[in-house]
């Protein structure tokens, strides 16, 4: 069964928590109207798929979920608090990390300050030393310990993207964003981003994330939305939406298939 | 660094922010500063112990900026918060004693760069330094056209004598002052201060999203910043008598920071003062040979430095070694 | 009423030498990309050689014009060769600081060979006055408004009409587009600085005839025309024009109107950086 736009109902008390309830999110820059009325919801625990072919509007709707753009309407809730008009540290204290798609290492510290940062001041409360004790704790579990004291710019570029979400973690989120963090990767690489994703998953994050690469969306979510021209155009599993005819048509009318 | 983890262990963790040993220049530095009143100046020590007063100033000025500069905003402001640091303890030193005069004027400036701060806030790179040189600016403006009842206008003020004119104890308050910059300077090195403000500086947004509170540490790095300025503006006063708006709020007392900071070493606490030590000394010389346009050498620094030198002499001091910014 | 017109007429003519400046600072920052901090010592240059050709060899400044105008362009050019050059790839900051350690470096080389002191420049038009029905206008003011009109409009001439202008607009709307149709974008950008630096000389000699010359004179101009491309948009060359009206036009009116308004009137290119500054900043927040 194949849901055609999400209901902007809050689902059934029945189900797991939400943790994440967009509700007809709209963005317009200018004439475009980049995001429309998008609503969906992510739940506790699970790994949740933004996928579309290029131009869908999917990093417009990511800057909105982080905060980067006020939408023009709609609200957004995280763990059951409307913070649609919450900066992005606000949201950050609220549980929310994001992780960008072209890595933003802070170029003049190493490895270990870099998630420092995000451990310091992701949530209040936490020492300096608190703060470094975490940072190092991160570093262990995204494989990045032995690169503790290196520059961000001696990396490579996976070791980047674990940067990247080491950063994103040390924030303590229960939301994690990703944005296309298997782009530039070699197969090999990608599939130890995967792992890396699920052992995120694992530890009690939810994961949005937004893919290109469709065996990696298949891998990974449980669920998928699928956006097209600024629309949700349909959401369920990976293999709900892969057979359903308007997600194949969106996909055919690029040049990208959806097998790509 | 000495001392540097090996790779892959948890030393990382605890290793100090400021190691020890590079506290060694640091601390040498203030032990000759503080015997140099005592040194066997011979006729000249009344001149000798003005240049070494004002070399103090310059070095509070300096790294003052610095810190503000940490938090990635670059400011043509600071000869504004130095100024109203100067008239704040003028007119304050009319009713008050000068103890109590001195951190009011101070408090005064601190304030007034929170508002300068709340309006710049979303400015970065040349916008940020357009508006802080237009601030300066206007606060001179305002200050030369008040009625001459008020400020003195734009032929100027008498200062009452700091410390009654003692110059040796002039120069032990100007000490203390530099010492209290160093110190904070230091203390926001191993605090959260010094994360928040790299990571402002290094990449806003990405901050912001790490939960970094912009607004809030831009806020507290221009009002720190601003309060010792102001403080240096103090020692020019008490020390000068007289100020006017021409000389006080004059464009030299912001490039001069900057320039020394940049000469001497962004981002670290020994830097501005060494280039504070290096420029202020080489101005002095000049000025002897020269009487007007001395500030040259401020501008041949800034051009070489920028184009030769971008990690200044500290650079240079510690070149291949990385980490540990003091 | 009277007064009314009169104040606006007062503005209008000085808008057209601020035009000029920041025309000059425009052009820098839109086609190199560089906000040239030392524009305002540029200017300096021109009013000192407006100076030096009237007291030493009777040349009218009007006549000398061209000559300043030629000389200032070589020494933009020589800058842009031995400085600006190699900070085009550094971070802005540097960029910026490289500038600004240039104007401090000329203003001091002038204070150091000519002295602090002003130096004013005699002309045969000096005391001379227009009048327009009951609005009069001083001779220098007159010329040099007109002078200003003419060379924008052979400046605009020049960026819309002719090979160079169409390649300067080109390069400063993209950079690496232009470099990719044989645009020799090197030499472009040493023109475009060269002319930034003529302008800016040319602005000088008029300063010149209508204040004065010193080594300090270049500052508040130049402070004021970065307030007019602020409010333009850095690098926007038409917006520049009704910046400078609307910059000229609110200083006269402060002049006429507020009390002690002569001190105050400084204030206004502030005050219009700050507003335009922080509501296109508020406006951009997404």
């Amino acid at each position: 069964m194949t849901v055609m736009a999400a209901s902007s109902q809050l689902p059934a008390a029945s189900q797991r928590d939400v943790v994440l309830w967009a509700e007809g999110l709209s963005k317009r820059f200018g004439g475009l109207l980049a995001v429309q009325n998008v609503s969906f919801s992510q739940y506790d625990g699970e790994i949740l798929a933004v996928i579309g072919p290029n131009g869908a509007g999917k990093t417009t709707l990511l800057n909105l979920l982080s905060g980067v753009y006020r939408p023009s309407s709609g609200r957004l809730h995280l763990l059951g608090r409307d913070v649609t008009a919450e900066p992005m540290e606000a949201r950050c204290h609220a549980g929310l990390g994001r992780a960008f798609q072209i890595v933003r290492p802070f170029p003049e510290m190493t490895v270990h300050e870099n998630v420092t940062v995000g451990a310091l001041f992701g949530k209040p409360g936490v020492s300096l030393a608190q703060a470094r004790e975490r940072a190092y704790d991160l570093l262990e579990r995204t494989g990045l310990a032995a690169h503790a004291d290196k520059e961000a710019h001696e990396l490579t570029l996976l070791q980047d993207k674990r940067l990247e979400v080491a950063r994103a973690l040390a924030t303590g989120p229960r939301v994690l964003l990703l944005d296309e963090v298997m782009a530039g990767l070699r197969p090999g690489e990608a599939q130890e981003a995967v792992e890396l994703v699920r052992s995120v998953r694992d530890s009690g994050v939810s994961v949005l994330f937004i893919e290109h690469i469709m065996p990696v969306v298949r891998d990974l979510a449980d669920r998928v939305v699928v956006m097209d021209q600024g629309q949700v155009i349909a959401e369920g599993t990976y293999h709900e939406v892969t057979a359903n005819p308007q997600v194949v048509a969106a996909y055919l009318g690029t040049e990208e298939g959806l097998h790509a | 660094m000495e001392g540097r983890a090996l790779d892959g262990s948890r030393a990382v963790v605890r290793r100090p922010d400021v190691p020890l040993r590079s506290l060694l220049p640091l601390g040498l530095f203030f032990l000759l500063a503080l015997a140099f009143p005592f040194l066997p100046l011979g006729e000249r020590a009344e001149y000798l112990m003005q240049i070494a007063f004002f070399t103090l100033v310059a070095g509070v000025l300096a790294l003052s900026w610095d810190i503000l500069a940490r938090s990635g905003q670059v400011s043509l402001a600071h000869a504004a918060f130095y100024g109203l640091g100067a008239y704040g303890f003028a007119l304050l030193g009319k009713v008050m004693p000068w103890f109590l005069a001195m951190p009011a004027a101070a408090l005064l400036a601190g304030l007034i760069s929170l508002v300068l701060g709340a309006v710049t806030m979303r400015l970065s790179g040349m916008y940020f330094a357009i508006a802080t040189l237009a601030f300066t600016e206007v606060v001179r403006t305002i200050i030369q056209n008040l009625p001459e009842g008020a400020a003195g206008g734009a032929n100027g003020l008498l200062v009452p004598a700091l410390l009654g004119g003692n110059a040796r104890a002039q120069y032990f308050l100007a000490f203390g002052i530099l010492l209290l910059t160093a110190l904070v300077s230091l203390a926001i090195r191993r605090s959260r201060l010094h994360h928040a403000f790299a990571a402002i500086r290094q990449g806003e947004e990405t901050a912001r999203v790490l939960g970094v509170s912009v607004v809030k540490y831009k806020l507290l790095a221009f009002f720190i910043s601003s309060v010792l300025a102001a403080l240096g503006g103090v020692l020019y006063a008490g020390k000068t008598f007289f100020i006017n708006p021409l000389e006080t709020f004059s464009l030299a007392n912001s490039i001069a920071p900057l320039t020394t900071s940049i000469f001497g070493g962004l981002y670290t606490t020994l830097g501005p003062i060494l280039g504070a030590t290096v420029l202020r000394v080489a101005e002095e010389v000049l000025h002897n040979a020269i009487k007007n346009g001395y500030l040259v050498v401020y501008g041949l620094v800034l051009m070489l430095s920028i184009l030769w030198l971008p990690r200044g002499l500290m650079g240079l001091l510690r070149r291949g070694k990385r980490g540990g910014d003091v | 009423m009277e007064l009314f017109f009169q104040t606006l007429l007062n503005g209008l003519l000085q808008s057209g030498l601020y035009a000029l400046v920041a025309s000059g600072l425009a052009l820098a920052v839109g086609v190199v990309g560089i906000v040239n901090f030392a524009h305002g010592e540029f200017l300096m240059i021109g009013a000192f050689l407006a100076w030096a050709l009237s007291t030493f060899l009777g040349v009218d400044p009007l006549v000398s014009l061209p000559f300043a105008a030629l000389a200032v362009f070589g020494v933009g050019a020589l800058t842009y060769r031995v400085s600006i050059r190699h900070v085009l790839l550094a971070p802005e900051l540097n960029q910026m600081l490289l500038t600004f350690g240039l104007g401090i470096l000329l203003q001091n080389l002038a204070l150091i060979w000519l002295g602090g002191n002003t130096r004013t420049v005699t002309t045969p038009y000096q005391g001379s006055s227009l009048s327009l029905g009951e609005l009069s206008v001083g001779g220098p003011k007159a010329v040099a408004f007109g002078l200003a009109v003419l060379i924008l409009v052979a400046l605009y001439g020049v960026l819309y009409r002719t090979t160079l202008g169409r390649q300067m607009r080109a390069v400063a709307q993209n950079r690496r587009g232009s470099q990719l149709i044989g645009i020799d974008v090197d030499r472009v950008y040493l023109l475009a600085f060269g002319l930034s630096c003529a302008l800016a000389a040319v602005a000088g000699v008029l300063v010149a005839t209508l204040l004065f010359a010193s080594p300090t004179v270049g500052l508040v101009f130049a402070l004021k025309a970065f307030a007019i491309i602020v409010m333009a948009g850095l690098g926007n060359l038409t917006g520049v024009l009704w910046a400078s009206v609307v910059l000229g036009v609110s200083e006269a009116l402060v002049q006429t109107y507020v009390p002690g308004g002569g001190g105050w009137s400084d204030a206004v290119f502030f005050l219009l950086i700050f507003v335009t500054l922080v509501y296109r900043s508020y406006r951009g927040a997404r």
